[in-house]
């Protein structure tokens, strides 16, 4: 009983960690919360949902069309939008995503509905030995920490990524070394776009696709960034995973309304004890 | 004292003792960690071991807010007024006691250096020598028995800065002490008394100003090693 | 200038106070609606626009004063006016219990924290079934009060608008500022940032709590979904953004304006209403970040009691 709920605490840890990947990123690079992080994940899932409604298109291949779109919605927001408050106090990115992904969710209900949508595509379970476990969440696990690694290839080896973490780091020094800060920005909100958007294809056979579904999302990779420490990216594969596992854990205790309040829990706690986060991170 | 951020001890078992009524320097090259220094003695950072006494008390864990009213006041090296308050509001804020009082202090103080004209103008639009002084009095506000000085001659004009350094020695006369952090050589061998080297978060070399100028490793730490 | 102002002020109250004579029920219920958001903006305009600490989450002040106003009315037959303090009151409670741990945080922490308040409130109502009506809400017993109501409401518009000018007049309103401003050297010099961040988070809570009360007692039914709603937190920002966050008059400027634009224009589409709401806070942010006022302030110089 134990075994499954850890596994399953994994399976959903990853995708947590993916998206809070994406939301760390942003943060890390612009010191900017971006509240429309979890609109972009429900966007991907649209994109999902409608790619497969019209065209048959498996969900997974989705990935291929709703990573790079969301990628130039992030590119393009940061450029017109977000790009000139990345200097200002924080009150005013935040309220600026505030802004933005209040428009983007009504912009979807406008368009879309509220009805609730959801695509049929991959049901039944995957059994090993005593385990039980969802196929759509194994796989879904399996694309995030492909998807992940991808991205931390990306940070560690490549020179736009390396350019990407030294910014994290000091812009100052940064601009000195010859890295165009201004491109940077862009590439990281389009990258955290990108896997908001694998998230959010990746959840579209999981659960019901509504305009709102980012918002918890959104507050779970808050959370995550604070557990990881802000700034810290392989933190945050940690703090997504570890999420996951008190999620799990907790459901064996509590109703699953009272389940939902645990993320908050979590985050109030950590914040009392290690308001940096739990793994060092950089302080804002 | 000791303060790491991560692996690196930006400063390391640093040992400092001061006596009220004096003028000190606090001199290395960049990075040598004078400012977490001052970050750790004001509250602002906090060292890792190590002790700090201010009065008979040991303050390393307290807030800076109570560092601050128990007589330890400082300046920052990048300039920290508020801009949208004004001058005097920049002044007001500092105290809890009477409004009359405090409007008085601060107009004395605004009129010491100057300023009284501009006390109604936002801190945010004075020139940075302005704002500077602003900062400079606005710490003077609780008449603390130590102040520290984060370069308060970065950026100033010399007239200005003798105006500083001669209210640096009146503060002096006063029996305050001054811990100062600068870069400016003619500042350091002309106010301070004495004079701490840091070099790699390690004290160098302590000593009167002469003595630091001539000493060998001081030399080295600065240009070139 | 200021006696004209004055004079003014008073003859806006005075007809203020007459109208419900003269109106519709429609109208008086209108115009206490409009009180309403006359008293949230104020109240978020406390804490979020002198500290510069985004509550995201203040709605919950607004649904704690409804719930337990709710309950202490439908099951255990108070007067109205006493639930209503006693909202007031329990919203309080809940700010501290919020603030005590999340004002320690600095400021991004915090809005995150306050984000997720919203939705642990509306699990917490869920889950108490028994006592809260759960999903289902609760109902309370009819009663014809529009013109009390008004009153009280318009009574706590004009009462959080009195606290703000007390506030923004006084040296705990410029220290406020000083944690907007810079909150180190706030610390560097003297002041106490959480104890005063929490004192104007406490008074923040109380006039949502109260009004929360009253729409309860106005609705006669409240349910999660409509006391707990993110455009409420939406609307409260927008409009003290909008007329001006960090003044005093600038909330009540942009209730007025919004809550008229509102109820003539966009009531009728929502989602527009909320997408236009989301545009006016991008738009805000990035070319009047100070709102109306705090515009005109900076350039013909006003003091601060506008």
């Amino acid at each position: 009983m134990v075994g499954q709920v850890v596994i399953s605490g994994l399976l959903a840890g990853s995708l947590y960690a993916m998206v809070a990947l994406g939301l760390g990123l942003i943060f890390g690079v612009m010191r900017v919360l971006n509240v429309a992080h979890g609109p972009m994940l429900m966007l991907g899932a649209y994109t999902t949902f409608w790619l497969f409604h019209w065209l048959g298109l498996s969900p997974y291949l989705s990935l291929l069309v709703s990573m790079p779109a969301l990628f130039v919605v992030g590119v393009v927001l940061q450029r017109l939008l977000v790009r000139r408050v990345v200097d200002a106090p924080e009150l005013s990115s935040l309220l600026l995503t505030f802004g933005v992904s209040i428009a983007l969710v009504n912009l979807t209900q406008l368009a879309f509905t509220s009805d609730l949508r959801s695509v049929e595509y991959l049901t039944g379970a995957f059994i090993l030995g005593p385990f039980a476990f969802s196929k759509s969440r194994v796989i879904a696990c399996a694309f995030a920490i492909l998807i992940t690694a991808g991205a931390f290839w990306f940070l560690q080896k490549t020179r736009l990524g390396k350019a990407i973490r030294a910014v994290s780091q000091s812009r100052e020094v940064a601009q000195v070394c010859g890295i165009d800060v201004q491109r940077i920005h862009m590439l990281a909100f389009g990258v955290a776009s990108a896997l908001a958007a694998a998230g959010g294809s990746l959840v579209a056979v999981m659960v019901a696709i509504q305009p709102e579904m980012g918002q918890m999302y959104t507050f779970k990779s808050f959370l995550v960034i604070v557990l990881g420490g802000a700034g810290n990216y392989p933190g945050a594969l940690l703090g997504g995973l570890l999420l996951g596992l008190v999620e799990q854990l907790s459901s064996l205790f509590l109703t699953t309304q009272v389940n939902e309040a645990v993320a908050y829990i979590l985050l109030v706690l950590v914040l009392l004890v290690r308001p940096t986060g739990l793994l060092k991170g950089r302080s804002s | 004292m000791v303060k790491r951020f991560g692996g690196v001890a930006a400063v390391n078992r640093v040992s400092l003792a001061l006596e009220p009524g004096r003028i000190y320097g606090l001199i290395g090259p960049n990075g040598s960690g004078k400012t977490t220094l001052f970050d750790c003695i004001t509250g602002v950072g906090q060292c890792d071991e190590g002790e700090i006494w201010f009065k008979g008390r040991r303050i390393e864990r307290l807030k800076p807010h109570q560092i601050f009213h128990l007589g330890l006041g400082r300046t920052f090296q990048v300039i920290r007024v508020f801009p949208e308050l004004t001058a005097l509001e920049n002044l007001l804020v500092v105290t809890t006691t009477d409004y009359a009082a405090a409007r008085r202090r601060a107009q004395e103080l605004l009129a010491l250096v100057k300023l009284e004209r501009l006390a109604g103008e936002f801190a945010g639009n004075l020139s940075y020598g302005q704002q500077k002084l602003v900062e400079f009095i606005r710490v003077l506000m609780t008449d603390p028995e130590m102040i520290l000085l984060d370069e308060p001659a970065a950026g100033v004009n010399r007239t200005l800065l003798n105006e500083l350094l001669d209210a640096v020695r009146r503060l002096r006369d006063q029996g305050k002490t001054v811990l100062l952090v600068e870069h400016d050589m003619k500042v350091v061998m002309g106010l301070c008394e004495t004079v701490f080297v840091l070099d790699h978060g390690e004290k160098l070399a302590e000593g009167a100003p002469g003595v630091i100028q001539a000493d060998e490793r001081v030399i080295e730490a600065y240009f070139g090693r | 200038m200021k006696r004209a102002f004055l004079v003014g002020l008073a003859v806006v109250l005075v007809a203020l106070a007459l109208y419900p004579m003269q109106a519709t029920g429609y109208g008086v219920r209108t115009m206490l609606q409009l009180f309403m958001w006359v008293a949230l903006a104020q109240s978020w305009n406390l804490i979020s626009g002198l500290t510069g600490y985004v509550s995201f989450g203040h709605v919950a002040f607004f649904g704690m004063g409804a719930y337990t106003a709710g309950i202490l009315i439908g099951k255990l037959g108070w007067a109205w006016p006493a639930a209503c303090l006693a909202g007031g009151v329990m919203a309080m409670v809940l700010a501290i219990v919020i603030g005590w741990p999340c004002l320690r945080l600095k400021g991004p922490y915090f809005a995150i924290a306050m984000l997720g308040l919203n939705e642990v409130l509306r699990v917490i109502v869920s889950y108490y079934e028994g006592l809260t009506g759960g999903g289902n809400g609760l109902s309370l017993p009819t009663l014809h009060a529009s013109v009390p109501i008004y009153y009280a409401m318009g009574l706590v518009a004009l009462a959080v608008t009195a606290l703000a000018y007390l506030i923004i007049t006084s040296r705990f309103g410029l220290r406020l500022m000083t944690i907007r401003e810079d909150e180190v050297a706030a610390e560097a010099m003297g002041i106490d940032t959480f104890r005063h961040k929490l004192y104007a988070f406490l008074l923040s809570a109380v006039g949502p709590g109260i009004v929360g009360g009253l729409a309860a007692r106005d609705q006669g039914y409240i349910e999660p979904l409509s006391v707990f709603p993110l455009i409420t937190t939406i609307t409260m920002i927008v409009m003290a953004l909008f007329g001006g966050k960090g003044t005093i008059w600038g909330p009540v400027l942009g209730a007025v304006v919004l809550f008229a634009f509102q109820e003539l224009v966009w009531a009728r589409f929502i989602y527009l209403h909320q997408l236009f709401f989301g545009g006016i806070i991008v738009a805000v942010v990035l070319m009047m970040p100070r709102g109306i006022l705090g515009v005109l302030q900076q350039k013909y110089n006003l003091p601060r009691t506008i």
